[in-house]
């Protein structure tokens, strides 16, 4: 077979558009008749809120203010429905939206903003997920703060624990990280006879689509999303920011509506990756073979859920690392807090468990007085191996080829030359 | 409101102002080259870069009334008349464009290191475009595209 | 930002002459690297902004028989380029080429990074440590005041409404006096300083100290000078381990002043090498042959 882009450079299709500068990003457009909006973010992270519009509403320019009480239905949510459109009652998080101002400028909408006035009732917040685990924590959302849990068992960790010549532990913990695409969100949308159409930088037109439709109560064919070019995305823009907001105010006002976000608002209204603590315990027989793995790994997806469930799925089936361990036992668990909300973000939840399974890995090497490449080659998956979950490997596995590599580009044996 | 002359891409322009406007607003709201972004507002990605006068700054970093009266070059105006300038060219061979939003910005950059330092080393080149960020490529096709942009600009030379 | 009025002045009398008629609702902008996001954020509250990035007599850089001059309005990039070919003010080429990025260098000004006084500017050090002095004028006056004093807490300066920071001066260096700069950041480019040292040396026969400046940025509520740190040195012959006794000292300085900053613990340890770094730059200026 001859193959055309396979193993080719190619030029990209949309590169011409980009070095020009003609490429289009939703802030970009410019309709005319066009007006602005702004939104209102909590500046609390758990509280009961009222909002009083009734002085923002007469400054000279500002059209309309969209609070909850103009939302037909409202929530979204990728997997829970956990979000409001627009918070009625309560903010879960700093940055929750809760007003949308829409204005004849820019400038006006941001005056309108700041005169809105907020009533903040604050309640007791969660930040720390072993708090927000307790029976007793303050509850972000109505039910339990623990919204998944994932269990993974095989074998006997116990008993071969036992038998183990080398057993480390260590508890690993990683950070909230921001995607920092380069695009800050923005988004235009307008009426096009008794349909809406939205422009955005989206990495799920179709399910932004869904979501606008359920909160707007229209039927799916009268929302049209249009996909600009986006400024990177990483995972930040698989959640709704502003879509069902613009659509809404398009909807009510009749009118071509903007919204740029700042750099500060956009790390406000965006998802991060989930920070997690993990437990590890990892044993090995006196072959370098490792025998048994527990580990439990809790990810705090602040006040929404976003892509939690995924998210900490893909750690627990991930934590034991590309290994061939026979009793693995795993328990990952997504919890609610007042933080910022975490989602999706490069890796989905499998680029966290590196951090605690390749140091136990090291640990466990040293422990053995084996060279931690020797030990990592001895232990890593080929073809034919069975993971924790139970699938056969059964093809295209080089990993072992890679960390040879690795080895001889590091020139490792001749660093460790002389040591344990 | 105040009036303001300045010269962008080789044209001369009066716009109205308001006294708050940044370079960039003008550039983007008042003469409509969206090509020059903006990422952060506060000279910290570069996304907004144009060359003032000959030297790069950030269009989020200039007020509109202190632009009066200088020349101006944003990425709508280094291309010579249907030909792509041989920094574009070389960005594009090269994969040094993902999401396209550094992209004019980075453009800007290289040129003015290359029309200051017609050779760069790599390290110069990184010094160069140490004011703006890419989330997407890691920065050595970049890099290599500036190294090759550099080859094409002198090449040109030599057969002047 | 609540900007009602922008004046422009090609000349540092008609600027004046704007400052004395707004006062304190005026502000100066130069660069505007600064200011520009003090408005956006609205901590700057002035309604009216005169710009100073056109006069020409600021950006002048001279030298005379003992001084050298800078013009308040001489960016970063002609500051690294004006001091290039002088080996033995390498520190100040190193300080200049530190600042932020390339565009943030060929717009902000020497005069904006003294005027603004954040704790963490990179050009405050080394000029603390050449003992400079500022002229301000003022319609119909002038007046000249050590660096030192000119400052008087973290961003904020003795400048009054309407007085303009115009040059800046230190004498220039002997065979036997040297400056070297360090500094740490975070990441290389676009860095705020997390701390920064400059050590300004005059040496006598077998490398003793004749006399010493060290100052430091980010260290305090502003830059400054380490005087303990220089009583220390004074008159001693500075070898390994006298330096190192000196970095010993300034960490407990360090100790005293950022007492219950979470940054504490890191600084006090990082400090000591950055100040090694310093002196040794400033021993090797020393000894580069001719003055400037």
């Amino acid at each position: 077979m001859k193959l055309e882009v396979v193993g080719k450079s190619v030029i990209r299709v949309d590169g011409l558009a980009k070095i020009t500068g003609k490429a289009i990003y939703p802030q970009d457009l410019f309709m005319d008749d066009m007006v602005f909006g702004k939104t209102l973010r909590s500046k609390k992270p758990h509280a009961h809120v009222k909002i009083d519009i009734s002085k923002a509403k007469t400054i000279p320019g500002v059209i309309k203010i969209l609070t909850y009480k103009d939302v037909p239905n409202n929530h979204h949510g990728v997997l829970l429905k956990d979000h409001e459109v627009l918070c009625s009652k309560k903010v879960r998080a700093i940055g929750d939206p809760l007003a949308f101002v829409i204005a004849v400028t820019e400038k006006i909408a941001k005056r309108a903003i700041e005169a809105i006035e907020v009533t903040y009732e604050e309640i007791k917040g969660v930040f720390d997920p072993f708090e927000a685990m307790k029976e007793d924590a303050p509850k972000v959302h109505d039910g339990s703060n623990i919204i998944y849990h994932y269990k993974l068992r095989k074998g006997d960790v116990e008993a071969a624990f036992e038998k183990c010549h080398a057993v480390v532990e260590g508890e690993y913990k990683t950070s909230m990280v921001d995607h920092a695409f380069l695009q800050p969100e923005a988004g235009l949308a307008y009426k096009d006879g008794d349909s809406i159409v939205v422009c955005v930088a989206t990495q799920y037109p179709h399910f932004d689509q869904l979501e606008i439709a359920e909160a707007l109560i229209m039927p799916l064919e009268k929302i049209k999303v249009i996909n600009t070019a986006v400024g990177g995305a990483f995972g930040g823009r698989e959640d709704i920011t502003m879509q069902i907001h613009l659509a809404l105010a398009a909807m009510l006002t009749g009118k071509p509506v903007k919204t740029i976000y700042s750099r500060e608002e956009s790390f406000e209204a965006h998802s991060k990756r989930h920070p997690m603590t993990m437990y590890y315990k990892t044993g090995a027989n006196s072959e370098g073979k490792l025998m048994a793995m527990k580990a439990k790994i809790i990810g705090d997806t602040g006040a929404y859920a976003s892509w939690a469930i995924n998210v900490l799925r893909k750690a627990g089936v991930h934590a034991t690392g590309p290994y061939e361990i026979p009793n693995v036992k795993i328990d990952s668990y997504a919890v609610y807090t007042n933080n910022p909300f975490a989602g999706a973000m490069r890796g989905f939840g499998a680029a966290q468990v590196p951090i605690g399974h390749e140091q136990q890995m090291d640990m466990l090497a040293e422990k053995l007085a084996i060279d931690p490449i020797t030990f990592r080659l001895i232990n890593c998956f080929t073809v034919g191996s069975k993971t924790a979950t139970g699938q056969v490997l059964e093809e295209s596995i080089p990993l072992q080829n890679c960390i040879e590599a690795v080895a001889e580009a590091m020139n490792f044996s001749k660093k460790t030359e002389g040591a344990v | 409101m105040k009036v303001i002359q300045l010269k962008v891409n080789g044209g001369v322009y009066k716009v109205d102002i308001e006294e708050d406007m940044r370079l960039l607003d003008v550039l983007r709201d008042k003469l409509r080259l969206t090509g020059t972004k903006e990422g952060c507002g506060e000279g910290e990605c570069g996304a907004c870069t144009v060359i003032m006068d000959g030297v790069s700054v950030n269009a989020c970093m200039v007020m509109a009334f202190q632009a009066e009266g200088k020349e101006i070059i944003t990425i709508e105006g280094i291309q010579r008349k249907d030909e792509l300038h041989p920094i574009q060219r070389a960005f594009l061979e090269e994969g040094a464009v993902q999401c396209g939003f550094c992209t004019p910005g980075m453009i800007l950059s290289a040129k003015a290191l290359l029309d200051r330092n017609p050779s760069p080393s790599r390290k110069e080149i990184r010094e160069g475009i140490s004011g703006n960020l890419c989330r997407c490529t890691g920065y050595n096709q970049i890099i290599t595209s500036v190294e090759k942009a550099s080859q094409y600009l002198r090449r040109e030379e030599e057969e002047k | 930002m609540e900007i009602k009025e922008v004046f422009r002045k090609k000349n540092v009398k008609e600027t004046l002459e704007i400052l004395e008629h707004y006062q304190e609702q005026c502000k100066i902008i130069a660069g505007g690297t600064d200011i520009i996001i003090q408005l956006r954020e609205g901590i700057e509250k002035s309604s009216v902004l005169v710009d100073i990035s056109n006069i020409e007599e600021l950006k002048v850089v001279k030298e005379t028989e003992k001084w050298i001059e800078i013009g308040s309005g001489v960016t970063f990039t002609e500051i690294a380029r004006e001091f290039t070919l002088h080996d033995k003010f390498s520190a100040l080429v190193e300080a200049a080429a530190s600042v932020g990025s390339p565009q943030i260098r060929n717009a902000a000004t020497i005069g904006g990074n003294i005027c603004n006084a954040s704790p963490a500017a990179d050009f405050i050090p080394p000029l603390l440590a050449l003992n400079a002095v500022v002229v301000l004028e003022r319609k119909n006056a002038i007046r000249e005041m050590c660096l030192e004093e000119f400052i008087i807490d973290k961003e904020k300066v003795a400048l009054k409404a309407d007085e303009l920071l115009t040059k800046i001066r230190f004498k220039k260096l002997q065979t036997n006096q040297g400056l070297g700069f360090s500094k740490l950041g975070f990441r290389k480019a676009l860095a705020i300083s997390k701390i920064s040292t400059a050590v300004f040396l005059e040496l006598e026969e077998n490398n003793k100290c004749k006399g010493t400046r060290i100052a430091t940025g980010a260290l305090g509520r502003h830059g400054l000078r380490e005087r303990r740190v220089e009583e220390f040195l004074q008159e001693k012959a500075l070898d390994p381990s006298t330096v190192h006794q000196g970095g010993r000292k300034l960490q407990k300085e360090i100790e005293k002043r950022l007492y219950g900053r979470p940054s504490l613990a890191f600084k006090k340890e990082a400090v000591i090498g950055i100040f090694h770094k310093a002196v040794d730059k400033a021993f090797k200026s020393c000894k580069i042959e001719g003055g400037i």
